[in-house]
């Protein structure tokens, strides 16, 4: 049988591909990856762009977790401050009701309770980063101001919305609660509690400082009711931060999986395409000489 | 009965056609890497015998032709790969350009989509941060960028395509009518009865040439060979051959006429088919997926953004614009100010109602039925599918047309082992061919002398 006489041509071809595999996995070994262009892998590099796409959204959710954490931990120190004032300022509600103190007392301890609510308006009026945080969204300006003519002593020029931050896909939490609610609320109105403890012990009406003193009470269990709020939004901010860590771990590995190079698959397929090349360069430098003409010299 | 004179005739006759052989041997020899070459042999054949009485004699041996040794149908499949090899490889040179772009996950479009929603994200922390709110802008500004570079290359990519067009159209015009010539030479030879081995392997050579540019199909007719491009036109027939003709069409684009008609659409196969499949169908199909991943990305934000107020408490306004004729390439913010991204929900700067709805888009599918980055994902995959294709074509074709090659070189190929076994064969044939050359001599002398004597003694 006549077999093709030009063998070079098959032999550079087995020389071309040997070299190409060399080359793809000398590539994979110095990149690390499996997909160096979408054809590669047309599938997998779809996959990578969304498994990119949801790693650095869940980073993202971590950094929006840091941020809402000074906040949160902010308002929840600030309304611990107010919770001991008014602890102080019904302890002293109490002392004005016992009946015993004078005159001037009465007015000393109002002018100490004065002092507390201008403690807790100082409270109120707390800003985090230039922000005011018991002003529900309107952060731009102090949200309570005092006004004697007011009722409650102070006037509420914030608004009753919340802001909402994403922490993690399809969760969001509330980041504040407006002031109106946690200082005036309809359960519990601290400030009209501390203006009517103040007049009662301005007119020297113990039984009125009595009522007053109890209402401060009940309004200092509806705002350490508030309060709660920022405790519970921390810990779930903790716990969901366990969760985005895990996450993380989860799309690294589920990239390594699509694109990640198996080093010592990728060594031996090297050290095997080598070895095919040699292989074959030997047999080209072996054949080449042999012909009829050879023998006849 | 023989004569010692037709012995010295069939002996120099030997001679001659040995010595003929020997050149037939030489010149496969000399032409065993010549591209296309077809080894020849000869014919030879007994010489027609006499009778003399009873007894019939032999005269010795004649050379008939020379003949090339090829093999039509392997020719032509050979030629068939090749349009189908050098489609897909011009393919691939440019859709390997074109993919580069889609190539990183960590930069281009699908990472600026991610950082893009990500500082929105930031932002809701603090709606009323005007760092975050420029590094919202920032990022817009990149993604819009991206969009522009990305569909620029591939408009570049499109228009390098589309000059080789006419270049290739020229190569193949030039081809055509060298072909046309030789097949002119071909029929002159055949009509003097003469092998045209050497022309014919110079034909073929052209016709691979071809093929490497288009698709070609050849039939052989009375007026010589005819050849066609896919769809029929003719671009050979016999001495006569038909140039194609370029024109630009309305889109800017080289369109490809034969005979007045437009055939660039039924042009397949080869460098001309897979340059105008990539500029024609595959770069187009990934600019429409950009644009309709920018019009409606646009789209999604600046409603978003329409349904929110800025940080100055007035209704939020356009953050993208674009023009409906290149949406990718023409993608821009309407603002640099900060201000202008539309956090709130209810008017008041520290809102941060509106975000979730600009949010919103990151998730929900577009008018495209996909997410905006599973929307880039997929001109990922479908860029890397039309490479990946393109290759896959290029390695079949590779192998296919290396065995056919292996085939052809087994029927036409110049063997030195068998050019040197003949070339021994001849020379010992033509070596006692003078060897009976040098007995006649001799026998002549003899009988000459035998004469000789015969005269002394009478």
């Amino acid at each position: 049988m006549r077999v093709n006489p030009n063998f070079s041509q098959d032999i550079l071809s087995d020389l071309y591909t040997a070299q190409n595999h060399e080359d793809v996995t000398l590539q994979e070994l110095s990149t690390g990856q499996l997909i160096n262009m979408p054809s590669d892998n047309p599938a997998g590099a779809a996959e990578m762009v969304q498994n990119q796409n949801q790693q650095s959204e869940t980073d993202q959710f971590l950094q929006n977790t840091s941020s809402v954490e000074g906040l949160l931990q902010t308002a929840d120190s600030t309304l611990s401050s107010v919770v001991e004032a008014v602890n102080q300022a019904i302890s002293l509600g109490t002392q004005g009701a016992n009946g015993t103190n004078s005159v001037p007392n009465m007015q000393a301890i109002a002018e100490q309770v004065e002092g507390i609510r201008n403690q807790v308006l100082q409270a109120a009026n707390t800003s985090y980063q230039g922000n005011y945080i018991f002003a529900g969204t309107a952060t731009n300006a102090a949200p309570f101001t005092l006004d004697a003519s007011a009722p409650d002593g102070v006037d509420y020029n914030g608004n009753s919305d919340v802001n909402t931050v994403q922490i993690a896909e399809g969760n969001s939490v509330q980041i504040n609660v407006p002031g109106n609610q946690i200082f005036q609320g309809a359960g519990g109105d601290v400030f009209g509690a501390l203006q009517q403890l103040i007049t009662a012990l301005q007119s020297g009406n113990t039984s009125a400082v009595g009522t007053a003193t109890t209402q401060l009470g009940t309004s200092l269990n509806y705002l350490s009711q508030q309060r709660v709020f920022y405790g519970n939004v921390v810990d779930q901010l903790n716990s969901n931060q366990d969760y985005l860590q895990q996450e993380q771990v989860n799309l690294q590995t589920e990239a390594n999986t699509v694109d990640g190079v198996n080093m010592a698959q990728a060594a031996t397929d090297l050290s095997q395409a080598q070895t095919t090349q040699s292989a074959a360069l030997a047999a080209l430098a072996k054949v080449i000489p042999q012909n009829l003409l050879q023998y006849l010299q | 009965m023989g004569s010692l004179s037709s012995s010295l005739w069939i002996a120099t006759g030997a001679l001659d056609v040995d010595q003929g052989a020997i050149d037939v041997t030489t010149n496969n020899i000399a032409n065993q890497n010549t591209p296309g070459y077809s080894r020849e042999v000869v014919d030879l054949s007994e010489g027609s015998p006499v009778e003399v009485g009873q007894l019939t004699y032999g005269t010795g041996v004649n050379l008939d032709q020379v003949q090339s040794v090829r093999d039509q149908v392997l020719t032509l499949q050979i030629a068939e790969q090749t349009t189908q090899q050098s489609g897909a490889q011009t393919q691939l040179n440019s859709l390997q350009q074109v993919q580069a772009l889609f190539s990183s996950s960590s930069q281009g479009i699908g990472a600026d989509l991610s950082s893009f929603f990500n500082s929105i994200s930031q932002l809701s922390t603090n709606p009323t941060d005007l760092s975050q709110r420029s590094a919202v802008i920032t990022d817009a500004q990149n993604l819009a960028t991206d969009f522009n570079q990305a569909a620029t290359t591939l408009t570049q990519n499109q228009a390098s395509l589309n000059q080789s067009v006419s270049s290739t159209v020229d190569q193949i015009n030039s081809l055509t009518q060298q072909i046309a010539q030789i097949n002119a030479q071909v029929g002159q030879l055949q009509q003097l009865g003469k092998d045209p081995g050497a022309l014919e392997d110079q034909e073929n050579q052209l016709i691979n040439q071809l093929s490497q540019l288009t698709n070609v199909s050849e039939t052989q007719t009375q007026e010589g060979l005819t050849l066609t491009t896919g769809n029929g036109t003719a671009l050979v027939v016999g001495n006569q051959s038909y140039a194609l003709q370029v024109q630009t069409g309305t889109d800017g684009m080289q369109d490809v006429f034969a005979n007045g008609q437009d055939i660039t659409s039924t042009i397949q196969g080869g460098t001309l088919g897979g340059t105008i499949q990539v500029r024609d169908q595959d770069i187009p199909g990934l600019m429409n997926q950009l644009n309709t991943l920018a019009s409606q990305f646009a789209d999604a934000i600046n409603s978003a953004q329409e349904q929110g107020y800025d940080l100055n408490g007035n209704p939020g306004q356009a953050l993208f614009s674009y023009n409906a004729a290149g949406a990718a390439s023409s993608l821009a913010l309407t603002t640099t100010n900060p201000d202008a991204i539309a956090a709130s929900s209810d008017g008041t700067a520290g809102s941060n109602g509106n975000i979730a709805n600009l949010m919103a888009v990151e998730t929900n599918p577009l008018p495209s039925g996909e997410s905006p980055t599973d929307s880039y994902a997929s001109i990922v995959a479908q860029s890397g599918n039309l490479a990946s294709e393109a290759q896959a074509t290029v390695t079949a074709t590779t192998t296919s047309l290396n065995q056919l090659n292996d085939q052809l070189g087994s029927i036409s190929g110049v063997s030195i082992n068998e050019e040197t076994a003949n070339l021994l064969n001849y020379q010992n044939a033509f070596a006692a061919a003078a060897r009976v050359v040098s007995t006649v001599d001799s026998l002549t002398t003899d009988v000459l002398n035998m004469g000789a004597g015969v005269t002394a003694v009478a």
